[in-house]
């Protein structure tokens, strides 16, 4: 009995320092797990921190794309607008001697019209005042017009003023897409052939700003893609289809490969050269249509073109 | 209670009375003991045990206590000895026990329930303890400092007029170096 006894103590004994030894393993890979998580947790705030400088970047380009688009915008209007009131200054003076010329001939006795007349015609030639107010109108108009274009350039910016802010409306989306075009206007290349078909579309319940932002990227992706096009077209069609809204933006440029398609909205993923664009523009876009329950969909040919196509849900769930 | 304290206790047992006795201590407690160092169980549990060490043992519930928690602490620094390495004597490594000891523990256990241990010199010669715990087991503390005095070789007294036994919120441990 007594060497059974100690058989078994030794069994115990045995079977007591496999118990150790297996405890000592766990406690070491749980301390192994704890510091690899710590460190993954380092990694994770440090990619989050990047990644928030590089949104900020991408903003910054986008809105750098609005600034040079807005300045080329508004610059053509003012310069007529300018070269209208110089020309209504320089014949303001004699506009204004007209005036004490019409009240001095009130005055002018039957003898002196004829010496009068001439003066007065002499002045008429000299000031060039025939050609002057056959055109008036026409200047004015024109001024008008000119100040009317800016005034719709600033208000169309406003609609991309609030891009940060989480507030959703119900929001026109032809609208947006034709404020945009404004904006982007000197990127297009000349002698794109334009085609807008914006039907009747209900409105969307959506962040304009974050919209337009998207419409802005697609609109100069497209423009991008038909530099040195022949006959470049660019096409935007906008439908809806029961709850759904959808706005197809199509271009006959360069178009994309199938491997490029299935990678342009990876974040950071650009076929531009180093130092031109972040390539978060389309990975920013497709967030945003995403966080709107909606689609962003690419079809593409290399050298017949591209259509992006985004759709919305009239009311998101 | 963490089972590495259940453990610890088996060990004593077993070394002062054999593997049979603490055999007999769980059949007469109720219990079927197997327990491992990293998981958790019920302090009620090893109370129970406790209860059937003193009956067998026939001393003071306290004695009990305050031997094993010097046994404990000798058995707690074969097992970690980094702690007792990193601090070369007894105050510094009774001031290491909140701030080093159990924040490790509470990294890799998070459950741990751990006491409030917070450290004051009194002078070179004296450090003044205070434990907090909804376990009380004030006892227990004394005699793991004692352990850890055993291990520094510090002899010292302690000092306990503040205690959650007696109404206080907490307990105030004086510790003071005795000279040989």
């Amino acid at each position: 009995m007594t060497e059974e006894l100690e058989l078994y103590k030794q069994a115990y004994e045995r079977e007591r320092k496999a118990r150790l030894a297996a405890e000592e393993v766990l406690e070491n890979h749980s301390r192994e797990l704890f510091l690899k998580n710590q460190e993954l947790e380092a990694s994770l705030l440090k990619l989050k921190t990047q990644q928030d400088a590089l949104i900020r970047s991408e903003k910054l380009a986008t809105l750098g794309t609005l600034v040079s688009g807005v300045a080329h915008e508004i610059n053509n209007p003012l310069s007529f607008v300018h070269s209208n009131v110089d020309t209504l200054g320089q014949h303001s003076d004699a506009i204004a001697k007209l005036y004490p010329l019409l009240i001095e001939s009130l005055s002018v006795g039957e003898s002196e019209r004829p010496a009068f007349a001439e003066r007065v015609f002499k002045f008429l030639e000299k000031e060039d005042l025939e050609y002057f107010t056959e055109e008036l109108d026409e200047l004015v108009s024109d001024t008008n017009d000119g100040v009317i274009r800016v005034k719709e350039i600033v208000r169309n910016l406003r609609s991309f003023a609030r891009m940060d802010a989480q507030v959703r409306t119900e929001t026109d989306l032809n609208e947006g897409i034709r404020s945009t075009l404004k904006l982007i206007n000197n990127q297009i290349s000349p002698g794109t052939r334009l085609t807008l078909s914006l039907n009747d579309i209900p409105l969307v319940h959506c962040n304009p700003g974050e919209i337009n932002q998207v419409l802005l990227n697609i609109l100069v992706n497209a423009a991008q893609a038909l530099e040195g096009q022949r006959d470049p077209k660019l096409e935007i069609i906008s439908k809806h289809d029961q709850d759904w809204v959808e706005v197809s933006i199509a271009d006959n440029g360069k178009g994309m490969s199938k491997e490029i398609q299935k990678r342009i909205f990876e974040p950071f993923f650009t076929t531009k050269d180093i130092g031109k664009g972040t390539g978060l523009g389309l990975s920013i876009s497709y967030g945003i249509i995403s966080h709107h329950q909606g689609e962003l969909l690419v079809e593409s040919s290399p050298n017949k073109g591209t259509q992006f196509t985004l759709r919305l849900p009239v009311k998101p769930r | 209670m963490k089972g590495v304290v259940f453990n610890i206790l088996e060990d004593m047992v077993v070394e002062k009375g054999g593997v049979v006795l603490w055999q007999q201590l769980l059949n007469r407690a109720g219990i079927e003991g197997s327990y491992i160092s990293v998981d958790t169980y019920e302090d009620a549990e090893l109370f129970k045990i406790v209860h059937e060490v003193q009956q067998a043992l026939d001393i003071p519930l306290e004695e009990v206590i305050r031997s094993f928690g010097d046994f404990m602490f000798s058995k707690l620094a074969d097992r970690y000895p980094m702690f007792v390495e990193a601090e070369s004597d007894l105050f510094g490594f009774l001031k290491s026990i909140e701030p080093v000891i159990h924040l490790e523990v509470q990294k890799l256990y998070t459950e741990a329930n751990l006491p409030s241990i917070d450290c004051t010199n009194g002078d070179s010669e004296r450090l003044v303890m205070n434990y907090r715990s909804p376990r009380k087991l004030c006892i227990l503390a004394e005699g793991l400092i004692q352990g850890a005095a055993s291990f520094y070789k510090t002899p010292i007294k302690i000092e306990h007029h503040v205690c959650m036994h007696r109404a206080s919120d907490h307990c105030e441990l004086s510790i003071s170096k005795v000279n040989d």
